[in-house]
């Protein structure tokens, strides 16, 4: 079927070069689409839907009204290991998202000062405070084992999640 | 006009640079010696850093996170948090442990051994002494001897080092393998089936090892293993003789020490101070303990060893039970070993001042010297009983009631690194309340405060002991405006459910009269207080009233005219069968009559007389002519009258 596929696409070049000899190149868009406008924002719905600060401002608002979730050096000039540290951010929003589950108010903010990984969290008060500290002092362990660095937690906790409108 | 101004600018620095050249030619040596560079260490900037700050008063230790959720308000929260903390991290060292492999990837450069996985497990299968160096590296008391009784089965000689590292783990681990703490079931088992040596174990020793310690067996490793040693030397018998003074076989220790004599051989410093430290359990009479521990010394002499810091500990802990010979010698030993330059840090002087029991001058006197010596430096621990240093200093204080000499104590805690020889957090908490109590009985109310604020909560949480001084300190300043403020601490530190602490509150409150502001925050602190009493959680009763508490309540509430609230409080004489007090009567009634309540008036006689008190006729007397009655009114206080008379 792909075979086909690209025999009818360049059929199609062909034929439309033919027609219009001055216009440029247009091919069938045959990979998945990037949807740039569609990342990282919720669209409007009925009005019931509480969403934070920083779920209600979208993308090109960074650095006009909201700031980074992820702050390293990596993407200066002459700098590299971007890549990595953009798994490893991933891996760790994904391992607090499971450790300390439904106790997210919000995004977490990755900071990195030398070797240092600093974790800052906002939480619900969900659970006790000594389940809080059983769960930062396990998570700082493992993560600094497995990453090779310090790694501390900052962590704040609210009431319920801080709601700033509703969609 | 610029261009002028600007040359006869250039002119006068000229001029001036040329003669500060003049002054500085003359004044230069002719020499210029050039200073060696300066190298600082990698964490110089860091330190430099450290040292403009201080600790800040109003956050809790920096092991917690800084959230009023998530910091600890009492010392029992502390005590939980931080070990639910521990516990976590001992879960992810489990995960780490037990799944090395996910770990492995090493991104630091240069490499960090601590973030790496454990192994737990011995790697060397084979019989060989390197196997047995490593099951004796990681601790492995059973393994190892299991590997080396095998050794010996095959043939295979095992060298002397390396038997002697045997030796040492385990007469050091006392032929068990260091189990966690959180195990005790198993040592008490372990402690069962233990033979009684008669001269070793005396009734305290045996109690201790019922609960914690384990002690020498007869026939158990470490002597098999001595025994099978054809040339035992130095070091075997020092391993020996140590374990069995740690595990309380005493005199074996010393008959082992004979032995090491017969086969001509020196005993090294360790195995004399463990002898030291044996000698007191061995002989019975003051003079005989003291004697022997002079012959161990000259032997020590004459074997050419040279005592250290330790033997000097030893001594000084081994003559606190020497009674009132050991105070007297306590000082010679002192001076002679300060004489062969042995550094005596203060570690060497707590023990002392233990052993110099009654004469408190004696003390005093031996803290301010120790104090002169030590002050302005910073110390290591060296010792194990160094962490009591400050604990004892600020008893010997808190008895002789010396705030001077516990200022300096207490300034000594914040040079360089002294403050690790405070101990951990129990003998924290025993270090500041000795000093707090000594604040609250000796310095005014205001010194107390600034202290107060600046330790609490952040360093210390006071016990309901410590906050009845405090209490006790405003009532002598005559502070107790302060009251309501220290009552909202209580209550923070969670002591508001300690019945005598309350009420000795209530108390204060109720003694005298103040002026109207404080009065009606006494009111608002009383009624707080009622709270406490009443509801409890899910039905539970956390405080009892009892006459006293509940006559105080409701004084503090009429001197703040809180009449209405202190009517209901009446009411619960009844529910709770406790009888008021005449005085509260006349008082109420005399603050019934400021208001005119008539109604209220003959009601409260009629309470009385419920109580059958010996007061009521004269409270009838006192209404009859204080208010205007009612005809009804009036029939009432008569009938109750002909009744109290009656049953009188």
């Amino acid at each position: 079927m792909a075979t086909s596929l690209v025999r009818q696409t360049k059929l199609l070049s062909i034929v439309s070069s033919q027609l219009n000899p001055a216009a440029c190149f247009r091919n069938i868009h045959c990979t998945a689409a990037c949807l740039k406008n569609r990342a990282a924002r919720i669209r409007e719905g009925k009005g019931d839907k509480s969403v934070t600060y920083e779920q209600a401002y979208h993308p090109h608002h960074i650095g006009h009204r909201k700031g980074w979730l992820s702050q390293h050096t990596s993407n200066l000039q002459g700098e590299d290991g971007a890549a990595e540290r953009v798994v490893e951010d991933v891996f760790i929003r994904r391992f607090m998202y499971g450790t300390f589950h439904g106790c997210l108010a919000d995004e977490v903010v990755i900071k990195r000062r030398g070797n240092l990984l600093v974790i800052c969290a906002v939480m619900i008060q969900k659970l006790l405070p000594s389940k809080f500290y059983f769960l930062i002092g396990y998570t700082e362990e493992l993560l600094s084992h497995f990453y090779k660095c310090p790694v501390k937690i900052e962590m704040q906790t609210v009431e319920e999640k801080v709601v700033y409108k509703y969609l | 006009m610029a261009s002028s101004c600007s040359q006869a600018l250039r002119h006068h620095v000229c001029k001036s640079s040329r003669i500060l050249r003049i002054h500085l030619q003359k004044s230069w040596p002719k020499e210029i010696v050039i200073p060696k560079k300066k190298t600082w260490s990698k964490e110089a900037v860091l330190q430099a850093l450290a040292s403009t700050v201080k600790r800040d008063p109003t956050a809790s230790d920096s092991r917690f996170q800084d959230d009023p959720y998530l910091t600890p308000k009492t010392s029992s929260e502390f005590k939980l948090f931080s070990l639910s903390q521990e516990s976590g991290r001992n879960a992810a060292k489990y995960f780490i442990n037990t799944y090395p492999k996910y770990f492995q990837k090493d991104y630091a450069q240069p490499h960090i051994p601590c973030l790496m996985p454990e192994t737990l497990e011995a790697q060397i299968e084979e019989a060989s002494e390197a196997a047995l160096i490593e099951r004796i590296r990681m601790r492995k008391v059973k393994a190892a001897v299991d590997l080396y009784d095998q050794l010996l089965q095959a043939g295979t000689s095992v060298s002397l080092d390396v038997t002697n590292q045997l030796l040492d783990l385990i007469c050091f681990c006392g032929d068990h393998d260091p189990t966690q703490e959180n195990v005790p079931e198993q040592r008490n088992e372990e402690t069962e089936d233990v033979q009684d040596e008669p001269q070793a174990k005396k009734g305290r020793a045996s109690k201790a090892s019922g609960l914690l310690k384990a002690t020498w067996k007869e026939n158990n490793n470490a002597g098999r293993i001595f025994a099978l040693l054809s040339e035992p030397n130095t070091h075997s018998y020092s391993a020996l003789i140590r374990g069995m003074v740690k595990y309380g076989a005493y005199s074996k220790a010393f008959s082992t020490y004979t032995d090491l004599l017969n086969n001509r051989l020196k005993a090294d410093v360790h195995t004399f101070n463990a002898l030291i430290i044996a000698a007191p359990e061995v002989k019975e009479k003051y003079n005989e303990k003291w004697e022997l521990i002079v012959d161990l010394l000259k032997q020590m002499a004459e074997q050419k060893v040279k005592p250290n810091l330790l033997t000097l500990n030893a001594v000084l802990k081994a003559l606190r039970r020497c009674g009132t010979l050991g105070k007297s010698q306590a000082f010679p030993v002192i001076s002679e070993m300060k004489a062969l330059s042995i550094e005596t840090h203060n570690h060497a002087f707590p023990i002392m001042l233990c052993s110099a029991g009654a004469p408190i001058q004696g003390q005093t006197d031996i803290l301010q010297e120790v104090m002169n010596e030590v002050s302005g430096k910073s110390f290591t621990a060296q010792d194990p009983d160094d962490a009591q240093f400050f604990i004892t200093a600020m008893r010997i204080c808190l008895d002789t009631k010396d705030m001077e000499q516990a200022y300096r104590v207490h300034e000594l805690l914040g040079v360089g690194e002294n403050w690790r020889l405070l101990g951990n957090d129990f003998q924290q908490s025993i270090y500041y309340a000795r000093f707090f109590s000594l604040l609250c009985m000796m310095e005014n109310i205001d010194v107390m405060l600034k202290w107060y604020r600046d330790l609490v909560p952040s360093v210390y949480y006071p016990s309901s002991n410590v906050m009845r001084d405090l209490l006790q300190a405003l009532d002598t300043d005559n502070r107790l405006d302060l009251i309501p403020q220290i009552w909202k601490d209580i209550k923070q530190l969670g002591h508001a459910n300690r019945q005598n602490l309350v009420e000795e509150l209530l108390t204060l409150m109720a003694r005298e009269k103040h002026n109207q502001e404080v009065q009606e925050s006494f009111a608002e602190c009383a009624l707080d207080i009622k709270k406490i009493y009443d509801t409890g959680d899910r039905g539970k009763v956390l405080l009892s009233w009892t006459a006293g508490s509940l006559i105080d309540l409701i004084s503090v509430l009429l001197a703040a005219h809180r009449r209405q609230d202190a009517w209901e409080m009446l009411k619960l004489f009844k529910t709770h069968n406790r009888v008021p007090s005449e005085e509260l009567l006349n008082k109420f009634l005399t603050c019934v009559k400021e208001a005119g309540e008539v109604n209220q008036a003959v009601e409260l006689v009629q309470i009385s007389a419920g109580f059958c008190l010996p007061e009521t006729p004269k409270l009838i007397q006192r209404v009859q002519q204080e208010f205007e009655l009612t005809e009804q009114q009036r029939n009432m206080l008569s009938d109750l009258e002909i009744q109290t008379f009656n049953s009188d």
